[in-house]
């Protein structure tokens, strides 16, 4: 009879440490997982066990892996890197139905130190791309200077509006726009607070600040 | 995204950040649309950055850098 783990719906590097432990065990299983990095590191875990791996995409969107035991149960451990970093499970979230959410700060109305000219450009380049990120952030928080992109004269500010139209919440910190003497002209995303700015930056499952 | 399809647009592509910052100015002071934006993946430039305007702006704002900023080349987007 065989084993069959149902990983389908668990973040990465979860269908793998159960495909594992059960092949530990079991001389022959299936996987149902419902996305393709798990595949791949299911595949890695079979070339690294020595078990048989065979594939089968279903209509219904998952994969069902047939792993089957070739030789003696190897005790490696999944998730400590080896040596040479082979066995890692790669999550880095792309293609994971379960990536965490990202959240972006924008502290700055500028990229970096350094150059403002040049901090000028790449904030405007960043803020771009992001509309090329899928999925796109779920939330993006301006404080101090950044409050500076959300104006009605930002170079950005189309592109902040098309982020928002894509579903991301644009937060701009009431007391930046305050203190600028900008509070009228924010014309992207609504004024927060610092208590949702803190609820939010401390739920993130990913922050990124450029 | 932005309202136009991406095959409306064209980038003018420069041989470095300055000439793109220059052309920008150009375009700024004529005021003809243009986004600063980074250069497309699929497009190869040492300068990172490239000006994208729509097709319909091409002969004028080739006409306007003309003479005062050099462009390596111009590409389609998308």
């Amino acid at each position: 009879m065989t084993t069959t783990v149902d990983a389908r719906g668990l973040a990465c590097p979860l269908p793998v440490i159960m495909a594992k432990k059960a092949i530990e065990t079991q001389d022959r299983i299936t996987v149902l997982v419902d996305n393709a990095m798990a595949v791949e590191n299911i595949r890695r875990l079979a070339v690294k066990t020595a078990c048989g791996f065979a594939v089968t995409e279903r209509e219904d969107g998952f994969w069902e892996i047939a792993l089957t035991r070739t030789g003696p149960p190897e005790n490696t451990p999944v998730g400590v890197p080896a040596a040479d970093g082979e066995d890692l499970p790669v999550c880095d979230g792309r293609g994971e139905k379960n990536a965490e959410p990202l959240v972006v700060v924008l502290s700055d109305n500028r990229m970096g130190r350094g150059d403002d000219i040049l901090g000028d450009i790449l904030i405007r380049g960043f803020i771009h791309t992001l509309l090329q990120l899928q999925p796109p952030p779920v939330r993006i928080v301006c404080y101090n200077a950044g409050v500076k992109l959300a104006l009605a004269d930002s170079t950005v500010l189309d592109d902040l509006r098309d982020l928002e139209k894509s579903g991301t919440e644009i937060l701009i910190c009431g007391t930046c726009a305050n203190f600028f003497g900008v509070t009228d002209q924010v014309a992207v995303g609504h004024i927060s607070n610092m208590y949702d700015i803190v609820e939010i930056l401390a739920g993130a499952g990913r922050v990124v600040r450029p | 995204m932005t309202e136009n399809p991406d095959n409306d647009y064209l980038v003018f592509i420069f041989p470095s950040v300055s000439h793109a910052l220059k052309a920008e100015k150009l375009l700024k002071a004529a005021g003809e649309a243009h986004k600063l934006i980074p250069v497309p993946r699929h497009i190869s430039s040492d300068c990172g950055v490239c000006l994208r305007i729509a097709r319909a702006q091409r002969p004028g704002v080739a006409a306007l850098l003309q003479g005062k900023v050099t462009w390596e080349g111009e590409a389609p987007l998308g």
